[in-house]
């Protein structure tokens, strides 16, 4: 690579002044050893092919000649991923090019998702060395940091550059903070950007009867929703439970509904905690997301209190509902025809919607839940091809190649993705849906990506089902979950939470910011 | 044999009781034959218009479900299936062995006090999560972790409790006076309770190793945590069968599902007869 510099420098520059062809610049890109991907990306870019290689084909160079020289001192040749269960198909495609290539064996081992941070949990106690690769949600980090099983990976990222933090490749912000850094520090690399967003049928948007019924009676057109209050009106119009049509899927059902209502808290600007740790979602804002929650809970599919997140897909995509709230992957299920029959090509995709603030403007909020991404583990024999292999599958030109492979989770979470997306990330999301997931995301608040996160997460999801359930009324579920969280946070202890949460909340969209405080939190 | 009229109330109630215990293995060995369409459709198919046996094809080659658009399912199901025969059979056996031995002893040769029940099955008074970290930093500190002797070691301490237990309370009905003839004929404590005692509780063997190998062939906490890469099981196989493409493969899960009930159905068949006479052994008492 190394050697090549000047020819490769030479070739770019011939290619940007017009002197060849694009057949031309790929054949001498390939015969200097730069691989198709990267050739083809920096082709496409319209930053020009210098400016464009040595941004986004950097990351992936610099992590392969890492990987080799690591894996030419490896003693053990082999790297053993802990992944959860579905998502190897964005891996797979690379494990010949590994074995070839570097003489390296990509092991994979599948558990089921919610026991991958029980894994690495168990990992820091056994210490067995059974991992080099391990993929948690960001939710992860802070327990697996604390307890020492992962690598804290900054120094190897100051090394290498994985181009996380570049404005035309990197990770979109503010998900490159929140998703990928525990206290400031990076603990992880993200592989794939999780975000709810909300899908619409666009054959009942372009319905003239409807659209002329739906005017008529509420007074606006009928489009997708761009605020709550919208989106109650829309779903109240679409639902038609005689033909099993239901206004919209939204998850009623354990593990799921604290994301329903987490969104709702934030789109009214506000956070989980106040800077003190105090929890603020026991307060107006709260109350008044639950009782939006339980209106809506008779414009929802029947089977919302059980919906897992392959079983809401499957029922959107038979065409049982107007309205998804789901992740990116749910918007690849109902584009497909064989797991979206009713749906195909009849989505139209939006941001959350936003909610009107006291001094009556609109705050677009998103939540970016899930989200895996790839740790280092302190006992792997390889720690840096470890490391290689994290960058390498992350790196701006690889990751858009791994991204459209069906039969894996990842989605797209580099600005790269979202506004110069390849041909074939263009036909797994289409350009529209690409442009809503960058909108959305730019505006994305963090789960409880804390030390204690899970509990954070368990304590709330079961007061907040409880509610929705009948169990508990709305002010009794918010003070259960308010005594919870204040334990939590006394267990853990508050200081160690509340550096945590301040570098979380530090890089936020300015409006959530300023909405919620927390621009002021210092 | 007593023997009573088969009245309409009665049937209706056997009947019943027959509708709910197999309604769940009619629905799982109806779902094992659904194409991936009809797994989880609405309003429910209770049996499929065009069964198939991609679901029982893919345990054995992941990619047979492709042909429905579904991929994502990485591993066949051979080692788990072989993980978890090895596992349960061996366990079972150890469990038995050993489990025979002290309920002939704790029977015929110990003064127990009231303690002594509650010791034995103290190891079973905690939920296995409660008791599974330990084991996982024991067993790494032993270098057993992920191994088949590890797996099957804890297999044996969780289900001894059982094993002796069951087979004390078949020995306890036995009278004495049978091996006491045993050893006044010459024979040894040891031949005498081979010979006569083991025989004479055979029913109650057959029903002991049937529910112990239950125990084992299910187990689904212990095989997860104390498993890496070269231990697998059957339980924890099927929490796997989650794919991007698919979510949950139901029916791939309903077709492994099947496999694991079939040695515990021809098994409870092959030994009916020993299972009746050792689940009523005793029953009058001397």
């Amino acid at each position: 690579m190394q050697k090549n510099k000047e020819q490769i420098e030479s070739t770019l520059d011939g290619f940007d002044a017009g002197q060849m062809s694009r057949r031309g610049f790929l054949q001498r890109m390939s015969a200097l050893g730069v691989s198709a991907m990267v050739a083809n990306t920096v082709m496409l870019s319209p930053l020009g092919a210098r400016k464009a290689f040595a941004a986004i084909g950097g990351a992936e160079e610099r992590a392969w000649a890492l990987a080799k020289e690591a894996a030419a001192k490896a003693t053990k040749k082999s790297l053993t991923l802990l992944i959860p269960t579905g998502s190897i198909g964005n891996m797979t495609p690379y494990v010949d090019k590994w074995k070839s290539e570097l003489g390296i064996d990509l092991i994979f081992i599948e558990e089921p998702d919610e026991v991958v941070h029980t894994k690495g949990m168990q990992e820091a106690v056994a210490k067995t060395g059974s991992y080099d690769v391990m993929m948690p949600t960001a939710m992860s980090y802070p327990d697996w940091i604390d307890s020492g099983v992962i690598y804290d990976l900054t120094d190897w990222v100051e090394k290498h550059d994985p181009e996380i933090f570049n404005p035309d490749y990197g990770v979109v912000f503010p998900a490159n903070h929140h998703a990928q850094l525990y206290n400031g520090r990076v603990a992880g690399l993200l592989n794939d950007g999780d975000q709810i967003t909300l899908l619409c049928r666009s054959d009942y948007i372009e319905n003239s009867d409807k659209a002329k019924a739906f005017s008529d009676k509420f007074g606006y057109a009928l489009s997708t929703p761009k605020t709550w209050s919208e989106y109650h009106d829309i779903a109240s119009f679409m639902h038609d439970p005689a033909n099993n049509f239901y206004g919209s899927l939204e998850y009623r059902s354990r593990y799921y509904v604290k994301w329903m209502f987490m969104q709702r808290l934030i789109s009214k600007g506000r956070l989980y905690f106040d800077n003190e740790m105090n929890p603020t979602f026991n307060s107006e804002e709260g109350l008044a997301a639950l009782e939006d929650m339980l209106k809506m809970n008779e414009f929802l599919h029947p089977d919302a209190f059980s919906f897992t997140w392959s079983s809401n897909y499957n029922a959107f995509g038979r065409g049982e509902g107007f309205m998804n709230i789901c992740w990116p992957s749910g918007f690849k299920y109902s584009k497909a025809p064989s797991t979206g029959p009713a749906t195909s090509g009849k989505i139209a995709a939006t941001v959350m919607p936003a909610d009107k603030l006291k001094d009556g403007t609109l705050l677009y909020a998103g939540m970016f839940c899930w989200g895996y991404g790839y740790a280092v583990s302190k006992y792997s024999a390889n720690p840096e091809l470890a490391y290689a292999y994290a960058q390498w599958m992350t790196s701006p030109t690889i990751s858009m190649d791994a991204i459209p492979y069906l039969g894996g989770y990842s989605d797209p979470y580099r600005v790269n993705h979202m506004k110069q997306p390849s041909e074939r990330m263009l036909d797994t999301y289409t350009a529209p849906y690409l442009d809503t997931l960058y909108n959305n995301m730019v505006n994305t608040v963090p789960d409880f990506c804390l030390p204690g996160g899970f509990e954070y997460q368990d304590a709330l999801d079961k007061e907040i089902h409880a509610c929705m359930t009948g169990e508990k009324k709305p002010q009794q579920a918010l003070d259960d979950a308010s005594r919870s969280f204040e334990r939590i946070t006394r267990r853990v202890g508050k200081e160690k939470v509340q550096k945590s949460w301040l570098a979380l909340t530090k890089n936020l969209a300015e409006p959530i910011k300023k909405a919620s405080g927390a621009d002021k939190w210092g | 044999m007593l023997s009573r009229p088969l009245t309409l109330p009665l049937a209706i109630v056997l009947g019943l009781a027959l509708v709910v215990t197999l309604f769940p293995v009619f629905w799982i060995v109806m779902t094992a034959i659904k194409p991936p369409t009809d797994w989880n459709a609405t309003p429910a198919i209770w049996i499929p218009e065009q069964p198939t046996l991609v679901n029982f094809r893919t345990l054995f080659d992941p990619d047979a479900i492709r042909e429905y658009g579904v991929g994502g399912v990485s591993q066949p199901a051979t080692a788990s299936v072989l993980g978890s025969i090895f596992a349960s059979v061996i366990a079972t056996f150890f469990s038995i062995l050993i489990g025979l031995f002290s309920a002939i002893g704790l029977s015929r040769y110990s003064t127990m006090t009231k303690a002594t029940p509650l010791v034995i099955l103290s190891g079973r008074m905690f939920p296995p999560a409660a008791i599974a970290v330990p084991f996982v930093i024991i067993f790494s500190v032993t270098n057993v972790i992920d191994t088949y002797s590890g797996l099957i070691a804890i297999y044996v301490a969780v289900t001894l409790p059982f094993s002796t237990w069951m087979l004390k309370s078949f020995i306890d009905d036995l009278p004495r006076e049978i091996e006491e003839a045993a050893m006044l004929d010459g024979r040894s404590r040891l031949m005498a309770h081979l010979t006569v005692t083991i025989p004479l509780v055979r029913g109650g063997l057959f029903a002991t190793t049937m529910f112990i190998f239950i125990l084992n062939w299910s187990e689904f906490m212990f095989a997860l945590v104390l498993s890496y890469t070269n231990v697998t099981t059957i339980p924890v196989q099927l929490a796997k069968y989650v794919t991007a493409t698919a979510g949950t493969l139901y029916g791939v899960q309903a077709a492994l599902a099947v496999l694991a009930m079939l040695p515990l159905v021809v098994g409870g068949f092959m030994i009916q007869s020993h299972l009746a006479r050792g689940m009523t052994f005793g029953a009058v008492k001397r």
